[in-house]
């Protein structure tokens, strides 16, 4: 039901390509020890309350043993000793409700606590992580960790441990109430019980084996049918409805054969542990009917032993049952802790720390950055880089240094970098950009620009040479400043759901909403704001559908006059736009790109005509610098760029 | 009534089973309830001091055969019945699937793939359970209950005990009915409130470098941590009445059994009934409590099934409003002009017009290109080409033939289509590229591949033209997806070829080689290009300008470009590079 279409769409996003990665097995309960040591006493008023309901529960087929061996067929016929047993009965029921309730209640608000405590660290956990961690980790697996895994282990709480607590002990309860009544038969019985739990693991592991066929068959079918539902128009359009359903009917049919086989299995399964439970049964009846025919056995034990027999089979079910969620909360476990143990790779340097955690107190109120003193002594302890061209490098002795005051000076100091050692995406790029400058970068793919950027955001950290923002290594800054004092805007803008204001101000309900329109005036994105039917209340769904991308664009820009970072890198929005769209935005760009350093990543030349500065990248260099007009004249590759651009290529 | 139709096809062909299996069913309660009256019989024999060894025996191996019996038969009836609910699924499915290829592009315009999927999962499933485990159930339960009071009766036990005994747990059923709803929404706010925290999830990971940029970590976790406390809230709601109810079934059972003793010990007692009647009676309502509480189930999920039979008997008694008519012949395009008169058309009738008296000739061979901004018109155009919509009848004609005469597949197998999305199926390169005809030959394959400039890129995966794409295979940039789509389209080789802005996300270097290929390959057949940018058709012998479906302007490239006009305006933002803010539209 809703649940396939669920494990069909975890299915899509567990990215099977990766090599599934085998963690060493964690027992779930050694790492959840520290968590459900956290809930001692709660854990033991679950016992408790488990204890009370079970012996409830147990201790009414020997009452009614009582009624029948020293009442009824003893012949005493104690009309009021009935009543009495009655009313016992009653209580002992009464208080197995309560008490079932009670630890069921109980051990959920345990095991939820736990399991969303857990959801909040590893979501805090992996929003820690540096950029690389993202480029490793595709965003389908962590999507699995934060929530099928933690489901799985919801699931340990809700079934694994309540079962283990009430199928456990009510097992361990029926024994000794057995070997109470009568130790022979009693261990005539436990001959069955290894005999039952081989047969019962056996199964489930054979089980699991066909209902993971069924759900694979399964999976394969939805996605084909969900990917043929949304390229229907061209199945028609290529006249392909004949194949596709050739195609989708192989897939309906084999996953109609792993279901009959699912079904097999389980009927045989049920149906073999109710023999089994059967054969139990006349064996009690043969054994116990001799030894209460020798006098030796009372008949009321009689028929005790065989309520509890039949009650047996129950939790001894149930528990084979946990063995395959015990084993998916294993791997859940295992793979979260793993999670749990990588470090991110970028960190704020320890002696920083400090101020940025006082910062981060006040990060979330401020709009803008949070008057944050680098901790320039300690920056400038720091040894120095290995090159310091013309001693422009040396660090300011700027004391009170605010982001705020950030005059927006970039200098990249002979800097190298690559993503795998051995090839480098970035070589000796020496590079320095004068507050307000607009400077674009153009060149093939590949060439480097982009990561240009990524060294400057600090989404990694460079090889070779430094980077500095008004003479301060990046490095020194605390990332959550140097975060605020550099804007991006990303290629394609990237939309929250929630309403079009808290997009614009990224939830941070600090700013406010006049605030925000006053932004979206100034990019020129009001009046297409307001025509929309609820405004700035406007709800957007995820990925920002319901905008066109130049809207969500002009969204991306008022963010950026919201939260004024001294410099702004624009990856530049590429093909997808119409002209007319196209000239809002560069309008927007203008405006937003006053008073600013502004990087530009052009793919389009036209974008980057009256730019102060153009940088041509090839191979991780910069290979051309000027004006516009300046690389003309050159007639390097810059002109051979423009020239394709204007449609009449040099051959 | 079309109401229950798939069912009564259904039904018509498989009630032998259903009767079987309600047989079998029957027959296994029947011996089941032998059960508790041989024990019963086994306590006045042990009473009445006539057991011996022997009888032990008898008695002990027909509580086994009993069993045994029991067990097999329902074995049987539930695996019969079990089979045909899948096999019902399998038709079922089979045949949305079908009726799924049939349908145009306004049923999906109106239903969202989310929407039909559920269709084709939830509302097949849940009917299948009625008709599947329901049945089972349900026909379980009901022969129990009658054999296991027809057995008390015969015994002898005292009609007043019965009723007295089994009264409570007649509540089981009615409490099912009113938990069991309440149950299952609650338990829906928890999947709902789970989806919304993967979501959150998604999408943060997805915007991480935004959230990074921002230093808005801790108002985004805040986000999050909402959504997870909504998870626990649900929850705990969920378990606050599953839990009642999972501890009150039971509860009424031994409420039953109470009962039973109080009022059958004092009969007991009172010599009216046998102990050995007694011991039956007890384990008579033992044996009544499970079924009951399925009938309950049963009854939740049949209101739930009859509510999805109704949506897909509605959904399959659709039709699809494209319709070859009868007399539909087929027309060789090759040579064929295309001829479109005073055209206008409007999705909905009470809808803006979306193409406004269109006039048009395109004579074979020739290539058309269309400019225009967003929402211009030119898609819709290209659909009624295709006739994925209908156009008015008489607009448009393929030689002298009315486009809604052409059969089917003589229109769409001579037209070559190449979308702006470039959606690709999850399967290998080869097979997207030949999607026309799935055996076409590798050289062909690779010529096509070649043609739209997507060649060297496929040769460097890792299985070349083998390597599967999407889903769980690799993922093509934009770019490159956009090239293999028109592989696709090239490959058809056919009379005519539509281009729906299908180079929008190649990079300008690439575009003009494409382009230049297009002009090579398309030379002598009839090409319609689509674009946004001007580079893209400014080759075309023929361009149109289309504005808010109007036609505006109409010549070649460089006629245009003498004209002041829309045309101009492009070619200056687009070519040229503009000033910021002076440059007008």
């Amino acid at each position: 039901m809703a649940q396939a279409i669920h494990n069909w769409k975890a299915d899509q996003k567990a990215d099977l390509n990766q090599p599934e990665q085998k963690p060493h097995y964690i027992s779930a309960f050694k790492a959840l020890s520290g968590y459900i040591k956290l809930h001692r006493l709660g854990f033991i008023g679950v016992f408790l309350c488990s204890l009370i309901a079970i012996m409830s529960e147990l201790l009414q087929p020997f009452l009614m043993k009582i009624a029948i061996d020293d009442n009824l067929l003893a012949g005493v016929n104690d009309y009021r000793g009935l009543l009495i047993i009655c009313a016992i009965y009653l209580g002992l029921s009464v208080s197995s409700f309560a008490f079932t309730y009670l630890q069921n209640n109980l051990l959920q608000h345990i095991g939820q606590s736990i399991v969303a405590r857990i959801r909040k660290q590893l979501f805090g956990h992996i929003m820690k992580q540096s950029m690389k961690y993202f480029d490793r980790m595709s965003s389908g697996s962590l999507i699995t960790h934060v929530s099928s895994d933690t489901e799985a282990l919801n699931q340990f709480f809700n079934q694994v441990l309540l079962s283990l607590f009430r199928d456990g002990l009510t097992l361990v309860f029926i024994i000794v109430m057995m070997f109470q009544l009568d130790g022979q038969l009693a261990l005539y019985c436990m001959i069955l019980l290894p005999i039952i739990f081989v047969i019962a693991i056996a199964f489930r592991s054979f089980m699991r084996t066909t209902y993971q066929l069924a759900r694979t068959r399964l999976s394969r079918m939805v996605a084909f049918v969900a990917e043929n539902l949304s390229g229907m128009n061209l199945v028609q359009v290529f006249h392909q409805q004949k194949e596709q359903e050739k195609q989708f009917n192989e897939r309906n049919s084999s996953y109609f054969k792993a279901n009959l086989r699912e079904i097999r299995t389980n009927v045989l399964f049920g149906r073999t542990f109710d023999i089994l439970s059967n054969l139990s049964i006349a064996l009690v009846v043969w054994v116990g009917g001799n030894a209460v025919l020798d006098q030796s056995l009372a008949f009321g034990v009689l028929y005790a032993f065989i309520t509890y027999i039949r009650q047996f089979f129950q939790p001894i079910n149930t528990i084979t049952q946990q063995w395959n969620t015990l084993q998916s909360a294993t791997v859940a476990v295992s793979r979260i802790w793993a999670v749990f143990e990588s470090k991110p790779e970028i960190v704020d340097r320890t002696d920083v720390v400090s101020a940025d955690a006082a910062a981060s107190s006040s990060a979330s109120s401020a709009s803008s950055a949070q008057p944050t003193k680098f901790d320039v002594d300690r920056a400038a302890a720091r040894k120095g880089g290995p090159a310091e061209p013309e001693g422009r490098h040396s660090v300011k002795s700027a004391q009170g240094f605010l982001p705020e005051q950030v005059r927006g000076r970039i200098d990249f100091h002979e800097v190298s970098f690559a993503y795998e050692e051995g090839t480098p995406i970035i070589r000796q790029v020496d590079l320095h950009i004068r507050p307000g400058e607009l400077i674009g970068v153009v060149g093939t793919t590949g060439a480097g620009k982009s990561s240009l950027i990524s060294l400057l955001c600090r989404f990694y950290d460079v090889q070779e040479g430094s980077i500095c923002i008004d003479g301060v290594d990046v490095r020194d800054i605390p990332q959550r400043s140097l975060h605020r004092i550099v804007g991006l805007v990303q290629q394609e803008p990237y939309l929250y759901s929630g309403s079009i204001i808290d997009n614009i101000r990224m939830f941070d309900e600090s700013i406010s909403r006049e605030e925000v329109i006053s932004a979206c005036e100034f990019v020129g994105a009001d009046h297409i704001i307001r025509k929309l039917a609820k405004g700035y209340d406007t709800m957007l769904s995820e990925r920002g559908s319901g905008l066109s991308a130049g809207e969500r664009q002009m969204i991306s820009f008022a963010r950026i006059i919201v939260f004024k970072p001294k410099i702004l890198i624009l990856d530049e929005a590429s093909a997808n736009l119409d002209s007319y769209t196209e000239q809002l935005i560069q309008n927007a760009l203008y405006v937003v790109s006053q008073n600013r350093t502004t990087i530009v990543i052009a793919h389009r030349l036209s974008t980057i005509m009256q730019a102060d500065r153009i940088l041509v990248m090839s191979k991780g260099e910069i290979i051309e610098q000027g004006t516009h007009e300046q690389l003309l004249e050159r007639g390097g590759q810059y002109r051979e760029l423009y020239e394709h651009s204007q449609g009449h290529v040099a051959v | 009534m079309t109401s229950a139709r798939i069912l009564l096809d259904f039904f018509r062909k498989t009630w032998l089973v259903y009767l079987l299996s309600l047989l079998l069913h029957l027959v296994s309660n029947l011996i089941n309830v032998y059960f508790p009256k041989v024990l019963g019989e086994f306590t006045d024999k042990l009473h009445v001091g006539e057991l011996t060894r022997s009888l032990i025996v008898d008695y002990s191996l027909l509580l086994l055969a009993i069993g045994v019996g029991h067990v097999l038969f329902n074995g049987v009836a539930m695996y019969l019945i079990m089979h045909i609910g899948r096999r019902f699924e399998f038709l079922v499915r089979g045949r949305l699937f079908r009726h799924f290829t049939e349908m145009s592009e306004r049923f999906y315009s109106r239903n969202g793939v989310g929407k039909l999927l559920s269709y084709f999962m939830n509302d097949v499933t849940a009917v299948r359970e009625s008709i599947s485990m329901g049945f089972n159930q349900s026909a379980n339960a009901a022969m129990l209950l009658i054999a296991a009071m027809s057995m008390m009766f015969i015994s002898g036990i005292p009609v007043y005990l019965i009723a007295a005994s089994v009264l409570p747990l007649l509540l089981i059923p009615f409490i099912v009915v009113y938990l069991g709803p309440v149950i299952r929404k609650r338990s829906l706010e928890v999947q709902e409130a789970l989806g919304r925290m993967t979501d959150t999830a998604e999408e943060q990971f997805g915007g991480i470098r935004v959230t990074k940029k921002f230093a808005v970590e801790d108002i985004m976790q805040q986000r999050f941590d909402q959504t997870v406390e909504r998870i626990r809230r649900n929850q705990l709601r969920l378990v606050r009445v599953s839990s009642f109810f999972q501890a009150l079934i039971p509860f009424l059972g031994t409420i039953a059994l109470i009962t039973a003793l109080a009022f059958g010990g004092y009969l007991t007692i009172m010599g009216r009934i046998t102990l050995g009647n007694f011991v039956a009676l007890t384990l008579y309502v033992r044996m009544l409590m499970t079924p009951l509480q399925q009938i309950g189930n049963v009854i939740n999920s049949i209101q739930r099934s009859r509510a999805s039979l109704e949506r897909l008997n509605d959904l399959l008694s659709q039709k699809s409003d494209i319709v070859e008519s009868d007399h539909a012949k087929a027309v060789d395009l090759g040579k064929a002009e295309i001829r479109i008169d005073n055209l206008s058309f409007a999705y909905e009738d009470t809808s803006h017009q979306v193409l406004k008296q269109i006039d048009l000739n395109v004579k074979p061979g020739q290539t058309l290109g269309i400019i225009g901004r967003t929402g211009s018109g030119k898609t819709t155009l290209m659909k009624l080409l295709l006739r994925t919509y209908d156009p008015p009848p008489g607009t448009i004609h393929y030689d002298e033939t009315d486009v809604r005469a052409l059969t089917l597949e003589s229109l769409r197998s001579q037209i070559a289509y190449v979308p702006q999305d470039g959606f690709l199926f999850s399967t290998t390169i080869r097979e997207n590229i030949a999607f026309y005809k799935r055996d076409a030959d590798l050289d062909r394959v690779e010529s096509a591949a070649r043609q739209a400039q997507i060649y060297d890129n496929i040769v460097e995966l890792p299985s070349r033209f083998e390597t599967r794409l999407g889903e769980r295979g690799l993922t093509l940039s934009g770019g490159q997806r956009q090239r293999t789509s028109l592989a696709r389209g090239l490959i058809k080789n056919a009379p005519i070829m539509i281009l729906d802005d299908s180079v929008s996300a190649v990079d300008a270097v690439t575009e003009k080689e494409i382009i230049d290929s297009i002009q090579k390959e398309r030379q002598g057949k009839t090409t319609i290009i689509i674009a946004h940018r001007i580079s893209a058709i400014k080759h075309a012998d023929h361009i149109l300008v289309l504005d808010d479906g109007v036609i505006i302007q109409r010549g070649t490239h460089e006629e245009l470009l003498r004209q002041d006009g829309l045309y101009a305006d492009l070619h200056a933002i687009q070519e040229e590079g503009s000033q910021h803010g002076t440059s007008h539209s």
